[in-house]
């Protein structure tokens, strides 16, 4: 008799678990509604990020603009804006083409295929040629 | 009728319900400890209305000055629609703009951009907020010479003549320089166009200038200036020895806007904002050198 409750007790904790996990992270997953920048999904971290390099060419202030991509969390900002416009500029996504590559340029990562699309031909700043 | 066919409530076929039952509540129970707590989905593809608050004034900002680029209203309403704000988007801009002025986050030149383009794209949807006029857009830098203004200046007082001709310019005078002006209170002011300069030696500084209808200095006009929406300081002409007796000055800090004002002002205060123009090495260090403005406050005629 205990052994054919211990039985039925397993079988029933077994499919209680596989419920319970199906539900906990697939059907009711936990949502973060607190988050950071830095969580925010690819499409949304690029369209963030092509809004500080157009707020650059409003305040033309290269801090300020490193100071909002840091919160992206990006283990190296100055990679991460170069990588984003080199992939704007193949996928020839042309609004934010120019932005982007003077954000670059003032970070120091003006690359060739980078400089048809710059907007005035000014030289480049050394200050800020590393992170 | 035999004992032993008979299956009780409790089980049939070798299982016990209850147990089940049991033992599927308390895996459930313990499986959602685990994904809940334990070992929850990693943090991945949140959409901008998860943001928390600090995340979302950032985003906020970012629309903001993407639409001072820009102007495309329609893509900064999306944009910040993301958000889900439990209020009127605008509502909300004018919220985050409120807050960054009243927890003084403004400092810098970009602070007082950002707070201009919040307020650029609040304002006009019909939404308010405490910041609302607190950083106006400054005068438009002139560095051509200043074109004759209808203000009497010393240059143009005639000189005194054995006549005794009164120094007062004729009415006549007066109105070809100011057709639409109206009567002003006797000892009333007007400001002249803020003056920008450059030097290194004199870095961000108001110089203000309290002249007489006959162009002479005046001493002892209070002199206040406001910035930061509510702050202020007041000094008096002619405490500069060396210097004109209407003559007082006042030191900028960075990235401020300032407005000037003395007693009986009938001319809207000019802003001015404390840019900078040029950069010097001092120590080995870069440091910025901030314009620096000229403002004349002339005694006008009745």
């Amino acid at each position: 008799m205990t052994k054919r409750y211990v039985g039925s007790l397993l079988i029933g904790i077994v499919v209680g678990l596989a419920v319970g996990v199906y539900l906990g992270w697939e059907q009711f997953p936990v949502e973060y509604t607190n988050s950071s920048l830095a969580a925010l999904a690819p499409r949304y971290q690029q369209e963030y990020t092509v809004m500080v390099a157009e707020g650059y060419q409003v305040d033309r202030d290269v801090n300020a603009a490193l100071t909002r991509l840091q919160a992206l969390g990006k283990e190296n900002t100055f990679d991460y804006v170069q990588a984003l416009t080199e992939q704007y500029i193949s996928q020839s996504n042309v609004p934010a083409i120019p932005v982007m590559v003077a954000l670059a340029e003032v970070m120091g990562r003006l690359t060739p295929v980078m400089e048809i699309y710059r907007l005035t031909p000014v030289p480049s700043p050394t200050a800020l040629q590393a992170q | 009728m035999d004992d032993t066919q008979f299956r009780p409530a409790t089980g049939s076929g070798g299982i016990a319900w209850f147990a089940v039952l049991l033992g599927i509540a308390l895996g459930i129970a313990a499986a959602l400890i685990y994904t809940w707590e334990i070992d929850p989905v990693i943090e991945r593809n949140t959409a901008p209305w998860q943001l928390g608050p600090q995340a979302r004034e950032e985003y906020v900002v970012a629309v903001a000055l993407s639409y001072a680029h820009n102007g495309n209203l329609q893509l900064a309403f999306d944009r910040l629609r993301a958000l889900r704000p439990n209020q009127n988007v605008w509502a909300m801009v004018a919220e985050v703009a409120c807050e960054r002025h009243r927890t003084v986050q403004v400092q810098t030149n970009s602070d007082v951009i950002v707070m201009r383009a919040l307020e650029q794209l609040y304002r006009p949807q019909g939404a308010s907020g405490c910041a609302d006029g607190q950083y106006p857009t400054p005068a438009p830098v002139n560095l051509i010479p200043s074109t004759p203004t209808p203000l009497p200046t010393a240059t143009l007082t005639p000189p005194a003549t054995k006549t005794a001709t009164p120094p007062l310019p004729t009415p006549a005078a007066l109105a070809t320089t100011g057709p639409t002006r109206t009567p002003q209170p006797e000892g009333s002011r007007i400001a002249g166009r803020p003056e920008p300069f450059c030097d290194s030696e004199r870095s961000g500084m108001i110089e203000v200038q309290v002249s007489s209808l006959a162009g002479l200095g005046i001493p002892g006009v209070p002199v206040q200036v406001t910035w930061g929406g509510d702050q202020r300081s007041t000094f008096y002409t002619g405490l500069k020895p060396g210097r004109d007796p209407g003559f007082a000055d006042f030191q900028m800090e960075a990235g401020r806007t300032y407005t000037v004002t003395v007693p009986d002002l009938v001319s809207p205060p000019a802003p001015v904002e404390a840019v900078p123009c040029d950069e010097v090495i001092v120590g080995g260090e870069t440091v910025p050198v901030l314009t620096s403005y000229r403002i004349r406050f002339q005694e006008q005629a009745n």
